[in-house]
């Protein structure tokens, strides 16, 4: 056996603010058996996907040949909570192709996350300034609690915060 | 100009016969993260999973380290494997590290079909990778980044009326006191297994609920039609009011809806106005549930949202009511719910989504006069006779 690769994989997904109103997120696709690519568009302050496109250029999926013009369910979905079933539950009816919806909801992941940079930027420096800001950031959203190993019990994050 | 990118690679190569060694990156503006695995090929089982942070947000992200190796053990072709690694891995470590195994996983599956090809080359020389996929001779494990729907509970049957629960005359005794002064019912709970995501068995919301002192509940599961029987058995096993409805799924949110009872989701995922349409012909009652849930979290600034454009939003225009009082979100999006649902003259209730035991009750609607079954809720929701109340907190 050797160290050459059986199979490799790149995915990028990207964020791009247009306007003050105009969000737009692309996954590209890249790996041994395929390349696609989704990009859809989303408008603030609902973040309402109001153009979606894609194009499967290289695969051997037979049920993703032809499946992009599926991505027009998603319009008119607002990117956020639940979104996930929904744009699984909508594309899922229209198109076997998983692939597809993966990256449209990689899309979604990439808005949000974007959205998060932006808060996340706000955070102090020092130690004892980020520990309050991740805190209060707990103690404004309490969903966040035992949302993961930062944010569960024990650590110092939550000190002091009673669960939900 | 990008405001954000994420990149994530994977490799993989065979270190030996029976063993693949998985490299997989996530790197973007939050976080950079690596994962090596190995996956024994014979069973698809995951040897050893190891991370490790480039970098991170949060003093305690570190944390998660100490539980990625709990994905040890798991198979990648088991059936809803993508669940399992949010539970665990994303629940307990970071949702970041999850999404990087969920990648590597799905990159496993491509592999193996590639791996399997090759040896079947060394029979069959001429043999091309679509001939093989359609042989037969490939994995039958299947393909694709698994998006598995939870198999959940059975969809119940359709009721020809609406059931009534409690025998006006010989029950009397079990309607709780308030009755004559109203009553306080949590119109929004959860229960296992109707409801996957909870964790709490119908019979235990409802011993809560009468413990706690509310006058009733509503079993409200997503996407799930109780069957009219099997309520009532609650009911009268419990001695206590217990009503049904149902919480669906559409393309613009959660909707709580009474009176229907058909299986909606038999066809996916529903359109609101088609929802509406089926709604009005059963002559039921449609609430928006949770509408600004996770909506204020980047605040309100930022998205531009304001009380005005928020009241703009086209599926106000479908509903009856607003949840107003929810119990899994902030302060500030019922607050805001409530500005909404104000602005636009609809009424709000209250209700806790409950999805735990210790949930049930933290936030119910309070009704004018009597209910005692599902055609007199129905007509005190359609009256308006009703406001949200803080319950378990008050």
């Amino acid at each position: 056996m050797t160290d050459i690769l059986s199979f490799s994989r790149n995915r990028c997904t990207s964020v791009e603010i247009i306007d003050d109103q105009i969000i737009k997120s692309s996954c590209h696709l890249q790996d041994t058996l395929t390349e696609a690519f989704v990009e859809i568009t989303a408008q603030l302050p609902d973040l309402e996907i109001v153009a979606a496109k894609g194009d499967v250029r290289r695969t051997y999926r037979k049920e993703c040949l032809d499946s992009t013009e599926s991505l027009q369910k998603v319009i008119g979905v607002r990117i956020g909570p639940g979104m996930l079933e929904i744009t699984k539950g909508l594309l899922g009816e229209n198109t076997e192709c998983k692939e597809l919806i993966f990256m449209v909801q990689e899309c979604c992941h990439g808005v949000i996350l974007s959205l998060t940079k932006d808060i996340l930027l706000k955070a102090p420096e020092d130690l004892e300034g980020k520990t309050e800001f991740f805190s209060e950031m707990v103690r404004n959203n309490i969903r966040l609690y035992n949302r993961c190993a930062a944010f569960a019990a024990g650590s110092r994050l939550v000190e002091g915060i009673e669960p939900p | 100009m990008l405001k954000f990118s994420r990149n994530k690679l994977v490799g993989i190569a065979r270190k030996d016969p029976d063993t693949l060694q998985v490299h997989g990156v996530l790197d973007d503006d939050l976080y950079g993260l690596e994962m090596e695995i190995s996956v024994r090929l014979s069973d698809l089982k995951l040897l050893s999973v190891l991370g490790k942070w480039n970098h991170w947000t949060t003093p305690e992200c570190q944390k998660a380290l100490s539980f990625i190796d709990q994905a040890e053990g798991f198979c990648i072709d088991e059936e809803g494997l993508e669940q399992k690694i949010q539970k665990t891995i994303g629940r307990k470590a970071c949702r970041h590290f999850a999404t990087l195994l969920i990648e590597c996983c799905d990159a496993v599956k491509e592999a193996v079909k590639i791996i399997r090809w090759e040896e079947a080359r060394a029979k069959h020389p001429e043999l091309t990778f679509e001939e093989f996929l359609n042989s037969g001779l490939q994995d039958p494990s299947g393909s694709g980044i698994p998006h598995h729907h939870s198999a959940g509970a059975s969809r119940l049957q359709v009721s020809p009326e609406p059931i009534r629960v409690l025998d006006r005359t010989k029950d009397e005794g079990s309607v709780p006191k308030r009755a004559s002064g109203g009553m306080v019912i949590d119109i929004h709970t959860h229960s296992y297994p109707a409801s996957s995501c909870s964790s709490v068995s119908e019979d235990r919301l409802i011993e809560e609920a009468k413990r706690i002192g509310l006058d009733g509940i509503c079993l409200t599961d997503h996407n799930y039609v109780w069957n009219p029987d099997r309520v009532k058995e609650l009911s009268q096993k419990h001695g206590f009011l217990v009503l049904r409805g149902n919480e669906i799924t559409t393309d613009q949110g959660h909707m709580l809806v009474f009176g229907l009872d058909a299986n909606i989701r038999e066809k996916g995922i529903v359109k609101l106005d088609e929802l509406r349409r089926e709604v009005e012909k059963a002559d039921g009652f449609m609430i928006v549930v949770h509408p600004f849930r996770g909506f204020l979290i980047f605040g309100v600034e930022q998205l531009g949202l304001n009380l005005e454009k928020a009241m703009e939003r086209p599926l106000f225009k479908y509903v009856d009511a607003v949840e107003v009082m929810n119990g899994k979100v902030t302060k500030e999006e019922n607050d805001f719910a409530s500005e909404v649902a104000s602005g636009l003259g609809l009424p709000g209730i209250g209700g806790s989504d409950a999805h735990k035991e210790s949930e049930v009750g933290l936030y119910a609607t309070r009704f004018q006069g009597s209910i005692v079954d599902e055609k007199d809720l129905i007509d005190r929701l359609k009256s308006g006779k009703f406001s949200p109340v803080s319950f378990r907190k008050a």
